[in-house]
C-alpha cells in the first residue's frame, strides 16, 4: 500500500453504537486514532426498529469520533447482524474449456459463481462468499490456483446470507446521515479478524462475540471459516430477566448486571443482600446475591448451550484445537469463561484485539471489538485488490447489494 | 380413526353437555348462566339439594339416597350404576357428548367412566373435560383423581384434561379460595364454548369433529388449550397473542412436541384474508416444521368487532405423573394395552404414526423419558417478555427464548 489509508468502522449495535477511526499503517499494523460511542437507542437484537432515534445515536457517536481523530468521516465499513442471517458451506465445480488448461482468474470468479448457485429464500441476499479450499483436478490443499495447470477447479465456499430488505434498512439508516457505506460486514466476522490470529484460525478455533441483543459466533477450521450464525440473544436478555425476576426497572437491572453480576452459582452465602437505594421514583430494595447470580447463569448457560447444540449438529465442535474465545460486551461479566468452560468442555480464553497501536485504552476493551474488527476487514479487503485477484482468504461478493 | 355416526348433513348435531357432580354442576351452572345456544344440559348429581337447586331443563339424580358420594368414588360408581337406565334415557339421541366433571371427589371420579362408557352406547361422540384436583386437596384426591382420569380414558373418545394447580398462578395469591375455583370453572366454560363453536358454527373453513378427533386422540394426553379474543385495530395478533398465554399452552413450549394443531379463528363477516394469514404465520413461527395445523374460520354476526382465537392440540404424554408416583411403572402398561385394545375396535384405518408408536414398549419408554424432561420444564406463570414485548420472538424449537429463562425452568426465586 502506498500510504497510510484512514478508514472507518461503524457498529450500530444494542446497546451502544461505536464508531472507530482507523489508520492502516504501509507495515500491516493498525493504529487506532479516535473512538466515538454512543449509548444505542432503537435497536433491538441487532437490528434497527427506531430509525429517527437510531439516526440520532449514530449521528452523536459520528460527531464524537470526527472531534477526537480529526477526521472528517465520509466512506465508512458498516457491521451488519440479525438473528435472521444464516451460513451453509457450499462447494462449487467448474470446468476449464477445451482450448485451454491453465486456470485464470476468470475461472476463479466462476467456481465462485458456481457455489452460489444455490437456493435460499428469495428475500434473502448474500453477504459474504468466503472462500474455504481450492482444488484442481481434485488435489487438495491448493492456496492459489491461479496460473495453475488443470481441467477442473472445485472450490469450497462459506456462504452468509439474510434477508434483504433487513440490511438495506440499516444501511439507509446511516445513509440517511450522508455517510457512504463503502462495505457492509456481517459482525462476527468483522470481530473475528481482531480476535483471532492466524495461528489459532489454522488449528481451529471457535470465536463467540456476546453482545448486547444478539450472540454471534464464527468458527474457523483449517485457517478458514467452517461455520457462522447469530443468535438471537444477548446481554440485554440478561438485564430484561433481571428486571422481570427481581421487579426493578429496566436501567437499575442493567447497572446491577453490571456492578455485581456473576454468573458463577454458590459463591455467596445465604442473606447475602445487595442493597439498591432509593432514589426518586425508586423505593430502595434489598437483592439476594444468589437470586440475582441464578438469574444470569441460566440466561447464559442457556445461551452457551443453543451455541453448542449448533455446533455439535455442525460437528465444528471437536475439531478446535485452539478452544474458544470469547468476545464481546456480556463477555465482561464475572464467570462466563469458566462457564463457558464447562459447557463446551474446552479451553477459553476472554480476548480483545490484537494487533493494534495507538488509543490503547479504547480498544483493550472487548466492546470494541467489533469495530475495530471492521477496520482489520477493510485493511484485508486493500490487500488483495492490491495483489490484483479476488477470492483469496476473503472472497466477498459484488452483487446482489445495496 | 376414531367411529363416530355422522350428523346428517340437513340438521345441526345434536349435543348435549352434562354437569356431573359438584364441579361439574358449577359449570353447567355457568353456561346455563351465559345462554350458550344449541346445545341440551343435563345435570347429574349424588346430591339431591345441589340438583334441586340446578336450572338444567333436564336433571338425573344418581342413585336413590340423595345425599351425596362422600368422596367415595365407589359410592359415586354405586350410584351411577342404579341409574344406569335414566342416564341413557336423557342421553338418547346425542351426537356429541360433552361430560364435565371435578376429578378427585366421589360423585365425579366414581360416575364418570360409568357415564362416558353409557353415552358412548347411545352412540355418541363423547368429549371429557375433567380437572383435577388441586395439590392442596391432599394426596388421596389426586390418587382417586389419577385413577379416574385413566378409566375416562378408556372410554371417552377425547379426554381434555385441566390441571387446577396449572391455573392457581393466574390467582393473585390473596384472592379468596372461591375466586380459584370460578376461574377454573371458567376457563372450562371457555373450552366448552369454543368446541361447541368450532363444531356448530359454520365455518368458511370448517374443523370437522374427525379433525377434532385426530388432533386430541393421544393415549395418555395432556391438552393444550388457549383461547384469546379481541377487538382492538390489531386484534388477530392480540387475540392470538392471549390464545399463547391461557395456562394450558404452558407458553407454548409443548407447542414443539405436539404434532397437530387446530387453530380456530371466529370473527364477524367482515373478516379478511389478510388477517387469517397474518395470523397463521404468527402461529407457525410458534410450531415445529412437522406440524400439521388444521386451520378453521367461522364468520358469526354476533362476534361484531370481536375477534377470537382457539388453539387446541395434545401432546401424548403425561408430564404430571412420573414425580408422584414412581412405583407406578408396572401399573403404566395399562394405558397402552387400552390403547391398542381400542385400536382394534375402531372400524376405519388407524392413523399409522399415531398408533405405531404407541404399541411398542420402546415409545413407552421414550415417552417416559420425556416427561421426565417436561417435568422440570412444566411453570405456569402468565408470559412476560418485558422489553422484548413488542420485538420479534427469538424461537427456538418451539421456545420462546425472550421469556426470562429461570421462568421457563420453572425456577422459583424467592
Amino acid at each position: 500500500m502506498a500510504k497510510d489509508e484512514i478508514v472507518v468502522g461503524v457498529e450500530i449495535g444494542t446497546s451502544k453504537v461505536c464508531v472507530v477511526v482507523g489508520e492502516i499503517k504501509s507495515d500491516r499494523t493498525i493504529k487506532v486514532i479516535g473512538v466515538g460511542e454512543a449509548a444505542s437507542r432503537g435497536v433491538r437484537k441487532g437490528e434497527i426498529v427506531d430509525f429517527d432515534i437510531c439516526g440520532k445515536c449514530i449521528r452523536e457517536a459520528v460527531v464524537e469520533a470526527e472531534e477526537k481523530s480529526d477526521v472528517l468521516i465520509k466512506n465508512i465499513y458498516l457491521g451488519v447482524t440479525g438473528a435472521h442471517m444464516t451460513s451453509f458451506n457450499s462447494r462449487g465445480e467448474h470446468l476449464l474449456p477445451d482450448e485451454r488448461d491453465e486456470i485464470s482468474n476468470e475461472d476463479v470468479e466462476a467456481v465462485q459463481e458456481k457455489a452460489r448457485d444455490i437456493s435460499v429464500s428469495s428475500q434473502n441476499t448474500f453477504l459474504h462468499t468466503i472462500l474455504q479450499h481450492y482444488y484442481v483436478d481434485s488435489q487438495e490443499g491448493v492456496l492459489n490456483p491461479v496460473g495453475m495447470y488443470g481441467r477442473k477447479l472445485e472450490a469450497d465456499f462459506h456462504i452468509i446470507h439474510g434477508v434483504a430488505s433487513r440490511i438495506k434498512n440499516t444501511i439507509r439508516c446511516v445513509k440517511d446521515l450522508e455517510l457512504e457505506v463503502e462495505d457492509i460486514v456481517f459482525n462476527p466476522f468483522a470481530a473475528a479478524q481482531v480476535v483471532l490470529d492466524q495461528q489459532q484460525k489454522n488449528i481451529g478455533a471457535l470465536m463467540i462475540d456476546m453482545g448486547g441483543g444478539t450472540t454471534g459466533y464464527m468458527a474457523y477450521l483449517d485457517g478458514a471459516v467452517e461455520h457462522s450464525g447469530v443468535l438471537g440473544l444477548g446481554g440485554d436478555h440478561i438485564t430484561n430477566d433481571l428486571s422481570l425476576g427481581l421487579r426493578i426497572p429496566m436501567a437499575k437491572a442493567e447497572k446491577l448486571k453490571i456492578e455485581h453480576g456473576c454468573v458463577t452459582l454458590g459463591n455467596s452465602v445465604p442473606g447475602d443482600v445487595i442493597s439498591l437505594r432509593d432514589e426518586h421514583g425508586f423505593a430502595g430494595k434489598e437483592i439476594e446475591r444468589e437470586a440475582l447470580n441464578t438469574i444470569i447463569h441460566m440466561r447464559v448457560r442457556e445461551t452457551l448451550e443453543l451455541l453448542k447444540k449448533r455446533l455439535v449438529d455442525e460437528n465444528v465442535l471437536d475439531m478446535l484445537g485452539a478452544g474458544i474465545v470469547l468476545t464481546g460486551g456480556s463477555s465482561l461479566m464475572r464467570g462466563v469463561k469458566h462457564l463457558a468452560e464447562e459447557v463446551f468442555g474446552l479451553p477459553v480464553q476472554l480476548t480483545r484485539a490484537q494487533n493494534l497501536s495507538g488509543n490503547i485504552s479504547a480498544f483493550e476493551n472487548p466492546k470494541y471489538s467489533t469495530a475495530i474488527g471492521l477496520v482489520k476487514y477493510a485493511q484485508a479487503t486493500f490487500e488483495l485488490e492490491h495483489k490484483g485477484f479476488l477470492g483469496s482468504i476473503f472472497g466477498w461478493l459484488i452483487s446482489g447489494r445495496k | 380413526m376414531i367411529e363416530y355416526p355422522r350428523a346428517s348433513k340437513n340438521r345441526p348435531p345434536n349435543i348435549r353437555i352434562i354437569g356431573l357432580g359438584g364441579a361439574g354442576s358449577r359449570v353447567l351452572e355457568r353456561l346455563i348462566h351465559e345462554h350458550l345456544e344449541g346445545v341440551g344440559f343435563v345435570a347429574m348429581n349424588t346430591d339431591e339439594q345441589d340438583l334441586s337447586a340446578s336450572r338444567a331443563p333436564s336433571k338425573v339424580q344418581l342413585g336413590t339416597q340423595g345425599t351425596g358420594a362422600g368422596g367415595d368414588p365407589d359410592a359415586g360408581y354405586d350410584a351411577a350404576d342404579e341409574s344406569a337406565s335414566i342416564i341413557r334415557e336423557s342421553l338418547e339421541g346425542s351426537d356429541l357428548i360433552f361430560l364435565c366433571a371435578g376429578l378427585g371427589g366421589g360423585t365425579g371420579s366414581g360416575g364418570a367412566p360409568l357415564i362416558s362408557n353409557i353415552a358412548r352406547q347411545c352412540g355418541a361422540v363423547v368429549v371429557a373435560l375433567v380437572s383435577l384436583p388441586f395439590g392442596f386437596e391432599g394426596k388421596r384426591r389426586q390418587q382417586q383423581a389419577d385413577t379416574a382420569l385413566k378409566q375416562i380414558g378408556q372410554q371417552a373418545q377425547l379426554v381434555i384434561c385441566f390441571e387446577n394447580d396449572k391455573m392457581r398462578d393466574l390467582v393473585e395469591p390473596t384472592a379468596p379460595a372461591h375466586e380459584a375455583f370460578a376461574l377454573t370453572d371458567g376457563i372450562l366454560c371457555q373450552a366448552i364454548r369454543s368446541l361447541v363453536s368450532i363444531v356448530t358454527g359454520r365455518g368458511l373453513l370448517q374443523v370437522g369433529l374427525d379433525e377434532l378427533a385426530t388432533v386430541l386422540h393421544r393415549k395418555d394426553a395432556r391438552c393444550l388449550f388457549g383461547h384469546g379474543e379481541s377487538d382492538s385495530e390489531s386484534r388477530a395478533v392480540d387475540a392470538l397473542e392471549r390464545a399463547l398465554r391461557s395456562p394450558l399452552m404452558n407458553l407454548g413450549q409443548m407447542f414443539a412436541e405436539a404434532r397437530d394443531v387446530i387453530v380456530h379463528v371466529a370473527a364477524g363477516p367482515e373478516i379478511t384474508v389478510p388477517e387469517v394469514s397474518m395470523l397463521m404465520e404468527q402461529v407457525q413461527r410458534h410450531v415445529g416444521e412437522h406440524v400439521r395445523l388444521h386451520l378453521g374460520v367461522s364468520a358469526d354476526a354476533r362476534m361484531g368487532r370481536r375477534l377470537s382465537v382457539t388453539i387446541i392440540s395434545a401432546t401424548g404424554s403425561d408430564p404430571a405423573e412420573p414425580i408422584r408416583k414412581p412405583e407406578r411403572k408396572a401399573e403404566r402398561k395399562i394405558p397402552v394395552a387400552a390403547a391398542t385394545r381400542q385400536d382394534e375396535e375402531f372400524e376405519g384405518e388407524p392413523e399409522p404414526e399415531l398408533f405405531r408408536e404407541l404399541s411398542e414398549p420402546e415409545a413407552l419408554e421414550a415417552a417416559q423419558a420425556a416427561k421426565k424432561e417436561k417435568v422440570e420444564q412444566m411453570q405456569f406463570e402468565p408470559v412476560n417478555r418485558g422489553r422484548f414485548e413488542k420485538s420479534e420472538p427469538t424461537i427456538v424449537d418451539g421456545q420462546d427464548l425472550d421469556i426470562p429463562t429461570f421462568l421457563r425452568k420453572g425456577l422459583r426465586l424467592k
